[in-house]
């Protein structure tokens, strides 16, 4: 905290390099009156400062981020200020803002797959990045080399190989590598890690933040995840529907949040380190910045709204120094807030009665290798879990960990090398050679959830055309059917009158219930989860974990959660697996993994989850890539 | 998450697109519908019998009585070239409805599949399109004899592989997306999740492909005329005027460039039709 404390007195000595003032970006419709995506947004940065742009998707934080870089697509107009070295960005020419691009403002973009050029080589890549002129050859690749162990990158044959040859970490690292060939003051990354795994999230954050301080730096970061705000920066501007609703320090804001965004957005984070007695939802979905240009933005889906806060917009206001909120009841309801905080975080120490019921799901030594030409790639080497009646297990690991494979075997979508699957008694390791009878009983076993609601529901048909067909599919005599659906509907708290709709009217949370409901057709005993909250956003993501224990409660459904994010099996599960390159290498109650992991591997994860205390993201620094060692974990042991 | 938002509002480009071609593709359509009512009604709305020969009037320029002249035969240029729809638009129709019948069925049968019968299908889809179609045209037409119904036959047979290719290229798009995946979990049928579920994501392109083939199939078998393998001398048909017509092209120009422009433009609006459906298509579904 005192390093903190030192640097809010540095930022005030120094010197402002970026600020923003007003700015509003439209998207200019030929026919119809044009839409606002941002309707007001301040910020000011210092050099050598930190701060955050935290935000859902829809609330306008990358295209804020395209207008201050002069990249916002050609239907979209950016209003007011950004100024920078005296002059104001929002009014140049595309040739003035090659100036500036690279050279004085610096851009991270959020997916290392899609970023870098597939056909150019890494070094081309940094080459191109600097656009020195006249310089040999050899000069250009001892710069490019000099510039990727800059980022930690030590392999000088890296200049030599295409973006495809590389991980996903290594690629943000030669992304970064880019953004600052040109020594830029500001840069902007847009949620640089967010596509990444967590222990890797840990080496970018922090390799971000070491070469800030390293060159004085003025950083601002985009991102969805509060709790990586913490640990990175100074200042959070929290933005909602297009608008600003509070800014704050780091540390005040998480430790008293003043507006009731903030508050829900903070309290939907579950944290890793204990079960919460409640996840705290905010009903709903974003709305556009119109539908609420002429009130609180978030009076739809505030539980204090009132109705001053719909007669006109609350402007942003100082509450303490350096505090900023837009909330017009705040005074009304600060106590409020402290106490649902108070009561949310509450610890529950979750009953771990382990049932020595007979197992549903029993995986024998399994194996899985695939061949990709003459590579054999194994994915599963040796893997054995147990899943009974009404439990929820958690399956944890990261991308390439061998856990989406897992899952898919377990409902027929895959078959194993060798090994053995049982399932409600029938022998499930290779689909293809089950009767309809069995397939059928293992379909009312065993349903899943995919992770990405956007793809898994067929864009053609209807939502009640999808729900009917799982119906009559399990059971093609089923008589009342569009009832039946409405019942499914219900149980995952959506209105009948969905049924009538497609899924590109839907938001990102009602898709992943309709999902649900679709698997809940078949009355499984088991649903698998496969990373069921990782594409929606926060607030939204507690909806749907409330409605899965709500399930587990009321339909005795048992679970098979599969995720890489470890404060989502804290609160879910009472078991966990911990997977690692195809590999069990933990398992035990939730509590007992979590609290004192053994293996090497599951210390690192815990480690790597974004804390706000500065030892989350120092702790890598001096360890670089490999796994934590001692230092590591009593960073760890030392947080909260 | 950012990408998903962006998903989800309408790309201004397709709507601007869209009205740009309005005009273009009312012009379209216009004369696609007016070659369809020619060669439903045939001889029935011509102003003269497109087979009455009038030597007194033969390679007279266009006037108030032959509005684009007549031919080396007295035949009203004008009369024939709308009786001439009928071979221009039935043919086509077969050849592209066909295809795309037996190119979907076995584009989605490869494309679900995999395996064994992808390989034994695109093989067969490889082999089809190493053939020289021409050849073959000429040299099944020269032995048992030509006409225009096994042109069309055989042009039939030879763009089955094409349209195969193109059905099976979208299906491997979307068979391992996770809506094919749950339909698979809860039990669905392979049948009915190719029909209810893969075809409706690929219509899109199935369809504006037909019209394409439509257009493909109008300029070939007008070719093929010319070339007298397809449509028997003395019929009203676009590219046997354009053979007849060749010698005289300077003699009597009207004769010759009106049927030559009816194929162009008849293609031409049936491509910007294919185009402009597959935009109607693909806006009506988000692309998730």
């Amino acid at each position: 905290m005192s390093s903190r404390a030192a640097k809010v007195a540095v930022r005030e000595a120094a010197t402002t390099v970026l600020t923003v003032d007003q700015l509003h970006i439209d998207r200019l419709r030929s026919n119809r009156q044009a839409q606002t995506i941002v309707s007001s947004f301040s910020l000011s940065v210092a050099a050598g400062e930190t701060v955050a742009i935290v935000g859902e998707s829809g609330s306008g934080k990358s295209m804020t981020a395209r207008a201050i870089t002069g990249l916002l697509p050609p239907a979209l107009v950016a209003k007011g200020e950004v100024s920078y070295g005296g002059r104001n960005l929002l009014s140049l020419k595309e040739r003035e803002w090659r100036r500036i691009r690279g050279r004085e403002i610096g851009l991270v973009l959020q997916d290392p797959f899609t970023m870098l050029n597939p056909v150019m080589r890494c070094g081309r890549i940094l080459e191109e990045s600097t656009l020195e002129r006249g310089l040999s050859r050899k000069a250009r690749r001892t710069a490019a080399i000099a510039r990727l162990s800059e980022v930690g990158i030590h392999d000088p044959s890296v200049v030599e190989r295409y973006p495809f040859e590389l991980s996903g970490g290594m690629r943000q690292r030669v992304a970064i590598a880019a953004a600052l060939a040109r020594d830029p003051t500001v840069l902007i990354a847009d949620e640089p890690s967010t596509a990444l795994d967590v222990t890797t999230q840990r080496e970018i954050l922090s390799l971000i933040k070491s070469i800030q301080i390293a060159r004085n730096m003025a950083l601002i970061l985009i991102t969805h995840d509060l709790r990586v705000a913490f640990g990175m920066c100074d200042r959070i501007y929290v933005l909602y529907a297009g608008s600003l609703v509070e800014t704050a320090p780091s540390a005040a804001l998480e430790s008293e949040p003043l507006h009731p965004y903030s508050h829900g957005l903070l309290l939907s984070e579950p944290p890793a380190d204990y079960r919460m007695r409640e996840l705290l939802t905010i009903p709903g979905a974003v709305p556009s910045p119109d539908e609420v240009a002429d009130s609180c933005s978030f009076a739809p889906r505030c539980r204090w709204a009132a109705a001053a806060c719909v007669q006109a917009k609350p402007p942003l206001e100082q509450v303490v120094p350096e505090r900023l909120s837009a909330c017009v009841r705040l005074h009304d309801i600060r106590g409020e807030m402290a106490a649902v905080r108070d009561r949310a975080t509450g610890e529950v120490h979750a009953a771990v009665a382990i049932s020595d019921e007979p197992s549903l799901i029993r995986v024998e030594n399994i194996h899985k290798v695939f061949r990709r030409g003459n590579r054999r790639v194994v994915a599963l080497e040796d893997v054995s879990i147990v899943i009974r009646p009404n439990e929820s297990v958690g399956l944890v690991g990261e991308s390439g960990s061998g856990k989406t494979t897992l899952a898919r075997m377990l409902v027929g979508l895959e078959a194993a090398t060798s090994g053995e699957i049982i399932i409600d008694g029938v022998s499930a390791s290779n689909w293809a050679d089950l009767t309809q009878k069995q397939k059928r009983r293992l379909r009312d076993s065993v349903q899943i959830v995919f992770q990405d609601p956007y793809s898994s529901l067929n864009p053609t048909l209807s939502i009640g055309a999808t729900l009917n067909e799982a119906i009559t599919t399990r059971d093609p005599r089923a008589r009342n059917v569009s009832a039946r659906a409405a019942e499914l509907l219900d149980a995952v708290g959506l209105p009948a009158a969905y049924a009538r709709r497609k899924p590109a009217a839907l938001s990102g949370g009602e898709r992943q219930r309709i999902a649900i409901a679709r698997a809940l057709a078949a009355n499984p005993r088991i649903l698998i989860c496969d990373e069921p909250v990782s594409a929606l956003d926060m607030s939204v993501q507690a909806q749907v974990l409330n409605l899965l224990s709500t399930l587990k409660r009321t339909h005795g459904l048992g679970l098979l959660f599969i995720t890489h994010d470890l404060a989502i099996v804290r609160q879910m599960t009472d078991r966990l697996y911990v997977i690692y390159r195809g590999r069990i290498v933990e398992s035990g109650t939730t509590a007992a993994v979590l609290d004192s992991p053994n293996d090497p591997y599951t210390i690192k994860l815990m480690a790597s989850i974004p804390r706000a205390d500065v030892g989350w993201l120092e702790s890598t620094r001096t360890i670089g890539t490999g796994l934590p060692q001692v230092s590591a974990h009593s960073a760890r042991s030392n947080s909260r | 998450m950012t990408e998903f938002a962006h998903a989800a509002e309408p790309p201004t480009t397709r709507t601007r697109r869209r009205g740009r071609l309005g005009v273009i593709v009312i012009f379209a359509f216009g004369v696609v519908g007016a070659v369809t009512v020619m060669a439903i009604c045939g001889s029935l709305i011509a102003p003269d019998d497109p087979h009455a020969q009038n030597l007194a009037v033969s390679l007279a320029k266009p006037s108030h009585a032959h509005w684009l002249g007549t031919d080396s035969l007295g035949r009203d240029i004008f009369s024939r070239i709308i009786a001439g729809a009928r071979t221009a638009f039935l043919g086509p129709l077969v050849i592209a409805a066909g295809s795309m019948v037996a190119g979907n069925a076995l584009g989605l049968f490869a494309g679900y599949r995999g395996g064994r019968v992808d390989s034994f299908i695109m093989r067969w889809v490889d082999l089809m399109w190493a053939v020289p179609s021409l050849v073959v045209i000429i040299v099944v037409a020269g032995a048992v004899g030509g006409g225009y119904w096994l042109a069309v036959l055989l042009l039939l047979v030879l763009t089955i592989p094409f349209d195969t290719r193109v059905v099976r290229g979208a299906v491997l798009e979307q068979t391992p997306r996770p809506y094919v995946e749950a339909a698979k979990t809860i039990g669905v049928a392979d049948a009915r999740i190719m029909w209810k579920h893969i075809w409706p994501n690929v219509a899109p392109v199935a369809i504006a492909n037909s019209f394409l083939v439509f257009a493909g199939a109008l300029v070939t078998l007008s070719g093929l005329s010319f070339l007298g393998l397809g449509a028997p001398p003395g019929t009203p048909d676009w590219g046997l005027m354009l053979a007849e017509g060749q010698t005289l092209l300077f003699a009597n120009p009207v004769a010759t460039l009106a049927p030559g422009a009816m194929i162009v433009i008849t293609a031409v609006s049936m491509n910007l039709i294919g185009d402009w459906t597959y935009e109607q298509l693909a806006g009506r579904g988000a692309e998730r």
